[in-house]
């Protein structure tokens, strides 16, 4: 399928305010951390994202790609370990152990994806249920490398050479900057022509292999991306926490950022930053409900995919599309926007 | 080793009854029930309940958790699965999931934290037969469950419901052009799948604690057995379940125990590699 098939139909939507909006929150988001109420918040909002690179990795094999996986929180897990053992253990740089860390995990995303994507829909995810226990087991049962059950500990905060990312506000910086590198190379990928194949497949697997593309390949393609993000998100999560444990990565941590993806809008990428941050605080939000949070947030989840399947960004974008759209000539445009906007919100 | 052989048979036996639930709602719908293993623990809970806070025989108590089984499977047709049986697949996989986490969870805040006990009819006397010394609840287990393989088959094969749901698992818009009506008999096959997480929850109960997270790995394990025994296939499912239950049992005796949780996942993986279909699969191939 030629890249000019799937190209957006052009209009005249109002661009501009969506530009101020960007810029306004850009802003905001700069100045952010000087007008914080506690450190606490801070450091939540440095989690969230953390969660967030991992989501828009995970965006990449269940959004654009169209395939379930319950086992992210493997390649969050290896990305993590990977970094902190060299970084213990060899006293390798954050600037090589980081990178190192998303590698490993790309790696076993390789590995693994072969004979597990072949999995469609349950069996895919049970197949990444198991990866995920598998890797938490593993993790467990080799204490002389891994720590065990204990995890590791003391692990160096971020440094470039002399530059030490070890405050919450500097963390935030660094953090905001490699999400918005993460968040720009997905936005690019989604216009590309491998983001289109991956949603070609999506849509039709025998279709995309009338038009030439190889679902197999694009689908691992998809996994591997997507595990080399968690692996890079796991890896900062290591080193800015400072203490990792098996604990951390159990399949509800999985079900967490799957939960965070759908919340915010599945296949966008906005929305996988949105989930994100959401989630990350609503526990916060919801304190008055002590230990029955869980319970709530698993309502919340049921209620999520009855009613709002596509996400706050997916039913957002439906109305504005509409909005900007309203004063529309022919007829055969506002098909061919109906069409694009449902092949990029599923 | 004749021990290992009956436990591993007994601990096999669960593992097809709860994928035999998970089969009858998949053929019936093509949703996996991710919650089967939490229904699983929601019975031994409801036995307690009826045992130890209204103080029912043990018998009686067990009646009423199957009992309740039937509306809890009601309900969580209701819940989980009615509202989306028109959506995506992925749909119904995140709302078992997260009705999964609820049950959980929601187990903790009644009954607390601290794993309970459920007294089974047996004491835990060994019984001598022969050369072989086997636990008397294990030889239950088998027992009931080759009791209830015959029944449910009898059930499938004779009854008029049975052979509707059949109809149903085969090709669910003829058989509503047959005039069979597919809502209830689908409603049915949820009881039906609720009603065998629980007697696999009473089963298992008394050989260990009652716990929120007692079914989390029987439900995965009772899937991967389905999926050995080649997926949709009720003989591929509890041949794949008394199979993985010797597997795991042997491979904690001799191989290493810590690692007996992976070694479901391992079989797994090997199967998908050499037979993907499984054991007693059936080809397929995508739908255009």
């Amino acid at each position: 399928m030629s890249g000019r098939e799937l190209e957006p139909p052009r209009g005249k939507p109002r661009r501009s305010i969506a530009w101020l909006a960007a810029g306004g929150g850009l802003v905001l988001l700069l100045l952010l951390p000087l007008e914080v109420p506690s450190r606490y918040w801070l450091h939540l909002l440095n989690v969230a994202g953390i969660y967030a690179i991992a989501v828009l990795g995970l965006n990449l094999i269940v959004g654009y790609a169209g395939q379930i996986s319950l086992g992210h929180a493997a390649f969050f897990a290896v990305g993590g370990y990977t970094s902190a053992l060299l970084a213990l253990n060899l006293g390798v740089a954050f600037a090589l152990s980081f990178p190192a860390g998303g590698l490993v995990a790309g790696l076993l995303g390789l590995i693994v994806g072969g004979p597990t994507l072949r999995l469609r829909g349950p069996y895919l995810a049970l197949a990444t249920i198991g990866l995920g226990e598998v890797t938490r087991l593993t993790l467990i049962n080799l204490p002389g490398l891994t720590g065990g059950a204990q995890g590791l500990k003391n692990i160096p905060s971020p440094a470039f050479g002399p530059i030490e990312i070890a405050t919450e506000q500097a963390s935030y910086y660094f953090i905001m900057l490699l999400l918005a590198l993460a968040a720009l190379l997905t936005l690019v990928l989604e216009r590309s022509k491998i983001g289109r194949r991956f949603m070609a497949v999506r849509e039709s697997e025998v279709a995309a292999d009338c038009a030439g593309i190889d679902p197999a390949r694009a689908k691992l393609l998809a996994f591997s991306l997507s595990a080399i993000f968690g692996g890079l998100a796991g890896a900062v999560y290591a080193h800015f926490i400072g203490y990792i444990s098996p604990d951390t990565y159990g399949t509800e941590l999985s079900i967490l950022f799957l939960t965070m993806l759908i919340l915010g809008g599945i296949a966008t990428v906005p929305g996988a930053i949105l989930g994100a941050f959401v989630v990350t605080f609503l526990p916060e939000w919801l304190r008055f409900l002590h230990g029955s949070y869980m319970m709530f947030f698993a309502v919340g989840v049921l209620l999520l995919v009855i009613f709002l399947p596509s996400g706050v960004v997916g039913a957002a974008r439906r109305l504005w599309t509409r909005w900007a759209y309203s004063g529309d000539q022919t007829e055969a445009e506002r098909e061919a926007r109906a069409w694009w906007s449902r092949l990029t919100t599923p | 080793m004749e021990q290992l052989i009956v436990s591993g048979l007994a601990m096999g036996s669960i593992y097809a009854l709860v994928a035999l639930g998970f089969l009858l709602i998949a053929n019936a719908t093509g949703a996996i029930n991710f919650a089967q293993g939490d229904m699983l623990m929601v019975a031994a809970y409801f036995a307690i309940t009826a045992s130890a806070y209204l103080s029912l025989p043990l018998a009686l108590a067990y009646l009423a958790a199957l009992l309740g089984m039937v509306v809890f499977g009601l309900v969580f047709q209701v819940v989980a699965y009615r509202p989306l049986r028109d959506k995506p697949v992925f749909t119904t996989i995140i709302s078992t999931l997260a009705v999964g986490i609820f049950l959980r969870h929601a187990v903790q805040l009644i009954w607390g934290v601290m794993p309970l006990g459920l007294p089974g009819f047996f004491g835990n006397q060994p019984l001598q037969l022969g050369d072989a010394v086997i636990a008397p609840q294990n030889a239950f287990i088998i027992a009931v469950t080759l009791v209830l393989i015959l029944v449910l088959h009898l059930f499938l094969s004779r009854s008029a419901l049975g052979r509707m749901m059949r109809a149903v698992a085969q090709d669910a818009e003829t058989a509503r052009l047959m005039g069979i009506p597919v809502d209830r008999v689908v409603v049915a096959t949820f009881v039906l799948s609720s009603l065998l997480a629980g007697v696999a929850g009473l089963l298992v109960a008394p050989l260990f604690t009652v716990s929120a997270d007692m079914g989390v790995l029987v439900g995965i394990k009772a899937f991967i057995a389905a999926v050995i025994g080649g997926f949709g296939s009720i003989p591929g499912a509890i041949i794949g379940g008394l199979l993985l239950g010797l597997v795991e049992i042997f491979a904690g005796a001799y191989i290493s125990s810590a690692w007996k949780d992976a070694v479901a996942f391992v079989i797994l993986i090997v199967i998908l590699f050499v037979i993907p279909r499984g054991i007693m699969g059936q080809p397929i191939s995508e739908k255009v």
